[in-house]
């Protein structure tokens, strides 16, 4: 799924994968914060796989 | 009519100048094969080609269009309440279509525009487009326009003809909006006495090319529950058929819709979708039960509408203007001139049909 | 392969005779060229119209699924890979399968050649001896390698000796190794760009998508009873042009073929408008052979890897 994404143009930095028990509760902010840090990253690149509104005629 | 004389060097100026009142569409080659374009400024209509893959019916009717807008804001006073979305009409004019396209358009006409039923949708944009036909000189194996209705140099739907005839075009100017264009266009050398015997001359010549036809004088008469019923035709033929879009999809006569909702942030749109009666969603009813639940259903659907159901409503010929486009792009080979020549030489008696290899 | 054309009336006329079979699924010529329809003979007479040649180019495997009767089938390399992968998803039972194997000499790619024509082609020849294709239209005449027209999943195809048979048509053709050729060699091409450029390059790709779903009712695979786009309770996916749209059918298809798809190139020789969906199944068959040292349809009993779990698949894409 990754790879395919990864493939067709989706930054790596938008897709992540992690395994978290409910008692990692450390692990899941740590895991968050990252997330969102390279998501926001990317802030300057256009948005992938967004539809703002139908290309239609 | 006149026929008036266009000079190759004089082309693409005129075309020039027709921006200023046209938005110009015209075949262009992408990637490898020709489709219908907007023109941008400086592009040219590729006028050597033989015909486009996808047919320009899409320019008056578009495969996905927005019909209705709403607010899905919830305090708006206009919430939820559809309204026509604001759409400029703009004239435009499609320069090259090939005639049996244009014969196209009167025929969907007969369904989006009857007494009871207008689409304003279509006919805003049919009225506001001009259509600059391009006479056949090489037609295709796989055409057949001139036992559907058409023919290569047919003029009957088109308000300007073009006819290539070496170094310039002979024009035969049709209807008013012909004659505004090549008014606009400062189009107007006049071709002179033997031109409309030179035109004649071609299009016989042109006619006789055509190397391929269907047989459509008996369908009218014959039954139409033995044709429902002709196994003989629909099985063979409905194994090969994946029950893909492409032939509906590439006609210029197919014109059923589908129409979808989608919400984008504040706005609700209403879509209407190119639909085909070879998906079988075309007929799913809301109770989970489909009328047409096999792929036999749905081939023998498509073939009934355009050879049978359609001859006899509108008691106009065949729903077909023998473009060859479903014959060429089916990737199973399923042949319209075959099917059409077994509905119509098929004896219910006997339960046969006369197979032609068209 | 001309040749094979009479050894395959042969055996179906036998089996057919033997009641053996109820049918034989085949192709008959086409009425265009390079065109050939896919056909069912039920009875000896009919099987005089089959034919054979490189324009057989699309999946027989797809014809068979939940099928009922006893039935005779044509299938090259590919083509047998997925009569296996229906085995193993139980689409058809192998006690109703007579397969009449054929080792393939490759197929022709008719979006190539009609791109190379001067014109409309009316006729196409093949010299087997030379290798050679003709193909003829009203004013032109052009001879060409067969090896330089080729689909391009043919030219880079592992397996063209059927993987599961009752009988072969023909002696097995020598197979391709990777020493020579690169299977991935346009898949790596993609993987060497950056996101932007994979992102442009597959917008390109789909451009023409006029979302016929050809690729999708072409491929053996995509048997399911209502397909995700067509789902309307909840709707997956927007039925209009939009590109997102296109772009999400393509992917998610695709996807669902991962550790299932043959390359056996139906979806590209279906496609309307050429278009080489190809970039997309590739790269998962390239993963899937890395990942799990898996090639599909290649055993009628193992099931694909996205379908069983193993303690020692890979995980290290979980942070």
């Amino acid at each position: 799924m990754k790879n395919l994404m990864e493939h067709m143009g989706i930054e790596p930095e938008r897709l992540h994968f992690s395994w978290i028990s409910s008692a990692e509760s450390t692990k899941f902010v740590d895991v968050a914060t990252k997330v969102t840090e390279a998501a926001k990253s990317l802030e300057n690149k256009e948005k992938k796989f967004a539809k703002t509104k139908p290309k239609v005629a | 009519m006149k026929v008036i004389k266009i000079d190759k060097t004089d082309w693409a100026a005129g075309l020039e100048k027709l921006r200023e009142s046209y938005a110009l569409i015209g075949p262009v080659k992408e990637k490898f094969y020709h489709t219908f374009k907007t023109l941008e400024p400086g592009r040219e209509p590729d006028m050597d080609y033989s015909n486009s893959r996808i047919s320009p019916k899409f320019v008056i009717y578009p495969q996905s269009e927005v019909i209705l807008k709403c607010s899905m804001d919830a305090n708006d006073p206009d919430y939820k309440i559809f309204k026509e979305p604001e759409k400029e009409y703009k004239s435009k004019a499609v320069v090259g279509i090939r005639p049996c396209d244009a014969d196209s358009f009167p025929l969907v006409r007969r369904n989006f525009d009857t007494e009871d039923y207008k689409d304003p949708y279509w006919l805003r944009a049919y009225e506001t487009t001009t259509l600059v036909g391009l006479a056949c000189n090489n037609p295709c194996p796989t055409c057949f326009c001139t036992s559907a209705g058409s023919g290569p140099y047919s003029d009957e739907s088109l308000d300007l003809l073009l006819v290539d005839n070496g170094d310039h075009y002979l024009a035969k100017v049709l209807t008013e909006k012909g004659q505004s264009l090549v008014s606009a266009a400062g189009w107007n050398d006049d071709a002179g006495d033997d031109a409309t015997e030179a035109i004649e001359k071609k299009k016989a010549d042109a006619e006789s090319r055509i190397q391929s036809r269907v047989n459509t004088e008996n369908l009218a008469g014959q039954s139409l529950l033995d044709l429902y019923e002709a196994d003989t035709i629909w099985e063979k033929e409905a194994f090969a058929c994946i029950n893909c879009g492409t032939c509906t999809y590439v006609c210029p006569t197919c014109w059923c819709f589908d129409v979808q909702d989608e919400i984008h942030g504040n706005q609700g749109y209403r879509i209407r979708n190119w639909d085909s009666c070879m998906y079988p969603l075309f007929t799913m009813h809301a109770s989970g039960h489909n009328p047409r639940g096999t792929k036999l259903d749905r081939l023998r659907q498509r073939f009934m509408h355009k050879l049978k159901y359609y001859v006899d409503k509108y008691e106009n010929g065949i729903q077909c203007t023998g473009c060859g486009r479903c014959v060429r792009m089916c990737p199973v080979n399923i042949d319209i001139r075959r099917i059409c020549n077994m509905m119509n030489s098929y004896d219910p008696e006997s339960c046969t049909c006369e197979v032609t290899a068209s | 392969m001309n040749s094979y054309t009479d050894k395959i009336k042969e055996i179906s006329k036998r089996l057919l005779k033997e009641d053996k079979v109820d049918m034989v699924v085949g192709y008959r010529k086409g009425s265009v060229p390079l065109m050939h329809q896919p056909y069912i003979a039920q009875n000896e007479a009919e099987v005089d119209a089959f034919v054979w040649d490189s324009s057989c180019g699309l999946n027989l495997a797809n014809y068979i699924t939940d099928r009922t009767e006893r039935i005779g089938i044509l299938a090259t390399g590919c083509n047998s890979r997925n009569i296996a992968v229906h085995l193993v998803e139980g689409k058809i039972k192998r006690e109703q399968l007579y397969i009449i194997g054929i080792p393939c000499k490759a197929m022709v790619d008719r979006h190539k050649l009609a791109a190379m024509a001067d014109g409309d082609i009316t006729s196409v020849e093949e010299d087997e001896e030379k290798g050679t294709i003709t193909i003829k239209g009203e004013n032109f005449s052009e001879t060409v390698n067969k090896a330089d027209v080729l689909q391009e999943n043919c030219s880079l195809c592992m397996h063209r000796n059927p993987v599961i048979y009752d009988e072969l048509a023909a002696e097995e053709v020598p197979e391709q190794s990777t020493d020579e050729i690169d299977p991935y060699a346009r898949v790596k091409e993609i993987e060497a760009m950056d996101p932007d450029e994979k992102w442009n390059h597959f917008d390109d790709l789909l451009s023409d998508c006029i979302r016929c779903y050809a690729c999708r009712n072409a491929c053996p695979l995509c048997y399911c009873p209502l397909c995700f786009v067509d789902e309307s309770n909840p709707q997956w996916v927007g039925k209009s042009m939009d590109a997102t749209d296109v772009r999400t059918f393509h992917f998610l298809r695709a996807y669902h073929c991962a550790g299932r798809c043959t390359d056996c190139g139906a979806c590209v020789r279906a496609c309307p408008v050429g278009i080489n969906v190809r970039d997309f199944t590739k790269k998962l068959e390239k993963d899937c052979l890395e990942l799990f040292g898996w090639e599909a349809g290649l055993s009628a009993e193992q099931r694909p890897p996205l379908d069983t779990y193993s303690p020692k698949d890979p995980e290290d894409f979980i942070k």
